[in-house]
């Protein structure tokens, strides 16, 4: 082989082939959906995410949440993630449509996240955890997020949004944690993160 | 040997691109010196087990393919799914409410009500038992549901233990999914009690409609207990869509 | 069985005067990009250290948002891929195309103008990730300003690359170069496809996963690995003086691995949301990867046979072989791990982080520190100061690496055991890990120690300290041991 033409020519052939196949191919069929529209409640699915849980898409990669956190539920027979409670069903392309950028992760230090929304739909929970994961997961080795938080003197009355917390994690007397915009929509976000809602091509798995 | 290093090489013998000066080859490149020759290639063939074992691997791969491509559907995402009869559809048609309702209930309660309903102690009350999902002791169906709806929370008894935590509202679940996780709750772990209908559910959704706090037991004890009529739920599976006959309108006082 | 391509065309030796000449070409921009790769290297396995202990006592410097695990660990990560590993092959590879294209380096400049715009882009993306601007899309972290200043870098690099082949001296073109060539053909595309689609103009979310990991284990297959390879493939037959065993198995390994290597992308996506078939196309073509990795194997193996005594006192070749066997290894490990019912096991558990450190450092950074033994000597007109030291690298790399690797092997095949189980908690999936994350922060302590020898090394040798030596740097020199008639 010593001419550069062949070898030009056929490192270009074997690697357009991966190209048509894994990049092409997925553009096609899988990034170009439109939502689908349940007949009878007249449900989007997936629905619209609110404009602050955008921004917690943001939140959610600037402090890389996706090293830890997966956000798929796995086909059946491919893991216990039906078992485990972390969704109903087995999560499909579609259920990704509105996540940019997508986090679908390769790491399970902590729990899958494709319907945390569901699993916890406090946001006082999501906050807690946020602030110190101790405080509501014991043994957990996820660490604060408390950059995310504000520890400021309670003017008048506490803040609406103040956080519980008690002690050894809670503010010193006349002062209150407050979340940040950034943890605000990183909460949002978490909580749009429910995809138990039908489609047409992820049946429910049989019993 | 030791090339002299002032001797001019052969301009033939590479290209004349010379940027430094004079090449002291000794001093400044003894390595190369001692280096032996190129790598060069040998011509030994290629084995014939190693053919025949490469020959199968392609072989076993187009099998493996055949059978594990879903029909190269862009929609199959389960290389098994293609065996799975009549896949498709809204999801609503589930055959049985207790199998939904279980489902529902590891989806969305047992981080709380654990999966064996016994609840964490001194956090979250237990299922198993408890008098507010079986109707007793003072306590209704419909508070049941309207605990479902829209939450739960200060202090409350259950079984004789005090807890106080902050149940969330589950309203933004459809009224069949309330009712089958309420089904399911009301017929496991050795509780035996009627199952509950979507369209029970809807009424007391229509009726508390302008709720926006949670309920708290206070408020939920002004309101007089129902014992919801017992509907006939069939057992087997349902294969078109139509709902279950509707139940007759329990006898209640409006809600709160 | 014997199958004969094309009449290899018999080759001029090259004249001694004729190799210092391209030597000394390649000096400046073969010392620009080593340097920086040394000096990511530090700052990358610093990250490492950081992001290992805080998985030991989380609340390790959380204070801070720009020292979060979520951003220390991809800072480590692009650090050691694109700070340390890339220049480290583009520093060798321009060597060795430049030998064997037997031809002195040309247009020196595009290089090094090349080297300042990625050591810039670097710097901008590792800042930009601890600042919170990370994409958090896994080998595509760097926020865009910093992205593109690595594309313009690499552009210019395969512009040269291009020119270089062109331009070089009739004859018989080596395996090596086939594979430098492929790498840097590859790569662009690679980059610049996987950029546009999920950062400049993102794709609808269902097709992102598909395009990050067709990238990301295409980055690592068709980038680090053919370097890696035309590395082992140069120096092992060079520095032991004897021939490639097969010409036909190098032919047979170079065209399996281009066609099947960029299918595998989706073994990543195992279980996930995508269709089916395109998962089972990406297992298909794991396993295939059985033939240019046994090819290669064999190749190798072949060649050193009856000379491993040689890895007793030649650096160069320990690291070599070292590394070439790890790829085997590490290959054979991934093409076992795509099988459907063992990656339901190691998916999302740290089996897949060990197996990524098996493949990046002890195959590729083991080779590449083989090869900057022996290139660095060359291009300097210095002989390593110190044996000792080498002796130290080595030891504290591999039983570094050795101790990380079975860390998290071990660790990953509980963990990845307990999730499967649905009646074993969530949290006691974490706990069976937790004593071999710590048993990796001390290798990952080894593997420091080792990498500030080799840069205590390296900045001797560029400073050329010590006395004059007239013969290789072998271990055992130091004391005064004669070493075989070996070459460096």
């Amino acid at each position: 082989m010593n001419r550069m033409p062949v070898i030009v020519v056929g490192v270009f052939l074997t690697f357009l082939s991966s190209w048509i196949g894994l990049v092409a191919y997925p553009y096609f069929a899988l990034g170009r959906f439109t939502p689908f529209t349940a007949e009878d409640t007249g449900d989007i699915n997936p629905p619209p995410l609110s404009g602050l849980a955008v921004m917690g898409q943001r939140a959610y990669a600037s402090s890389g949440c996706v090293y830890c956190h997966s956000q798929q539920v796995r086909q059946v027979g491919y893991g216990s993630d039906l078992e485990r409670g972390w969704g109903s069903r087995p999560t499909v392309a579609r259920d990704y449509m509105r996540q940019n950028p997508v986090f679908l992760g390769t790491m399970r230090t902590g729990p899958d996240l494709a319907n945390i929304g569901a699993r916890q739909p406090s946001s006082m929970w999501h906050h807690q955890h946020l602030y110190q994961p101790t405080v509501v997961s014991p043994g957990s080795i996820m660490p604060s997020y408390r950059y995310l938080y504000r520890t400021q003197k309670i003017e008048g009355q506490k803040s609406a949004n103040a956080i519980d917390l008690l002690p050894p994690d809670a503010p010193a007397d006349g002062y209150e944690v407050v979340p940040t915009y950034e943890a605000e929509a990183l909460v949002a976000y978490l909580l749009s993160l429910n995809r138990n809602y039908p489609l047409p091509e992820a049946p429910e798995p049989p019993q | 040997m030791i090339d002299d290093p002032h001797q001019e090489p052969h301009p033939d013998t590479f290209e004349a691109n010379r940027e430094s000066d004079e090449l002291n080859v000794r001093d400044v490149h003894g390595a190369i010196l001692r280096e032996k020759d190129d790598p060069r290639d040998g011509y030994e063939p290629i084995p014939l087990w190693m053919v025949s074992f490469f020959m199968a691997l392609v072989f076993w791969g187009g099998a493996y393919l055949a059978f594990n491509s879903g029909g190269f559907e862009s929609t199959v995402f389960n290389p098994a799914q293609v065996s799975w009869a009549g896949g498709g559809g809204a999801a609503k048609a589930a055959p049985d409410p207790k199998v939904v309702g279980k489902r529902l209930f590891t989806a969305n309660c047992v981080a709380c009500h654990q999966a064996t309903g016994l609840g964490v102690a001194g956090q979250f009350p237990p299922l198993v038992g408890s008098e507010w999902v079986l109707g007793e002791d003072g306590h209704g169906d419909n508070h049941l549901v309207q605990i479902l709806l829209h939450g739960l929370q200060g202090p409350v008894k259950v079984k004789g233990t005090s807890y106080n935590g902050a149940m969330p509202a589950w309203k933004q679940l459809k009224d069949d999914q309330i009712a089958s996780i309420l089904t399911y709750i009301r017929s496991e772990w050795g509780n035996n009690d009627p199952p509950i209908t979507a369209e029970q559910v809807a009424k007391i959704r229509e009726e508390t409609v302008a709720q926006t706090e949670p309920n708290t037991q206070t408020l939920l004890q002004a309101i007089p207990p129902v014992q919801f009529e017992e509907v006939v739920v069939p057992a087997a599976p349902a294969k078109d869509n139509t709902p279950p006959p509707a139940a007759p309108a329990p006898a209640t006082a409006p809600g709160a | 069985m014997s199958m004969t391509f094309d009449h290899p065309v018999t080759t001029p030796e090259l004249d001694k005067a004729e190799r210092a000449r391209i030597d000394e070409s390649t000096r400046i921009p073969v010392l620009l990009f080593y340097g920086s790769a040394v000096f990511w290297l530090l700052i990358g396995t610093l990250f490492a250290l950081l992001a290992s202990f805080k998985m030991n006592a989380p609340h390790f410097l959380d204070q801070w948002g720009w020292l979060t695990f979520g951003r220390v660990r991809p800072a480590h990560l692009n650090a050691v891929a694109y700070g340390w590993a890339a220049p480290a092959g583009i520093g060798t590879a321009l060597w060795l195309m430049a030998r064997l294209c037997r031809v002195p380096l040309r247009h020196s400049r595009l290089l090094i103008c090349a080297a300042i715009f990625w050591n810039i882009g670097i710097l901008l993306g590792i800042f930009g990730i601890l600042s919170g601007d990370g994409r958090s899309i896994e080998w595509l972290e760097f926020p865009n300003y910093a992205s593109f200043m690595l594309f313009v870098a690499f552009g210019l690099i395969a512009v040269w690359a291009v020119i270089m082949f062109r331009f070089r001296q009739p004859g018989h073109v080596y395996v090596s170069q086939w594979y430098l060539l492929a790498a840097f053909l590859w790569f662009p595309w690679l980059y610049s496809t996987a950029n546009i689609l999920l950062n400049f103009e993102p794709i609808q979310g269902g097709a992102q996963g598909a395009v990050n990991w067709w990238y990301g284990h295409n980055a690592l297959g068709l980038w680090f690995t053919p370097i890696g390879l035309a590395a082992a493939y140069y120096l092992i037959p060079k520095v032991l003086g004897r021939p490639i065993h097969s010409y036909y198995l190098s032919i047979l390994g170079f065209w399996s691995l281009a066609l099947f290597y960029s299918w595998n992308g989706m073994h990543h996506l195992i279980g996930g949301p995508f269709p089916a078939w395109l998962v089972s196309a990406s297992v298909v073509a794991s396993v295939m990867m059985f033939i240019p990795v046994i090819t290669t194997a064999i190749n190798h193996h072949m060649t050193v046979r009856g000379n491993f005594h040689a890895l007793k006192w030649s650096p160069t070749l320990r690291f070599t072989v070292f590394g070439a066997m790890c790829y085997t290894l590490s290959s054979v490990q991934g093409i076992f791990m795509a099988i459907p019912s063992l990656n339901k096991v190691t998916h999302f558990t740290h089996y897949t982080v060990g197996h990524a450190h098996l493949g990046l450092y002890a195959f590729f950074t083991m080779i590449m520190f083989g090869s900057m033994y022996y290139i660095l000597p060359r291009v300097v007109g210095w002989e390593w100061p110190s044996a000792r030291l080498i002796r130290w690298h080595f030891w504290l790399s591999a039983i570094g690496i050795g101790v990380m690797v079975v860390a998290l092997t071990i660790g990953g095949i509980l963990q990845g055991l307990a999730l499967l189980d649905p009646g074993v908690t969530f949290m006691a999936s974490l706990d069976y890990t937790k004593p071999w994350l710590l048993l990796r922060s001390g290798s990952g302590i080894l593997l420091t120690g080792a990498h500030i020898v080799f840069a205590v090394s390296f900045t001797l040798l560029i400073l050329k300290t010590g006395k004059r030596r007239s013969g290789p740097t072998l271990f055992g020199t130091d004391q005064g041991r004669q070493p075989e008639a070996l070459v460096p």
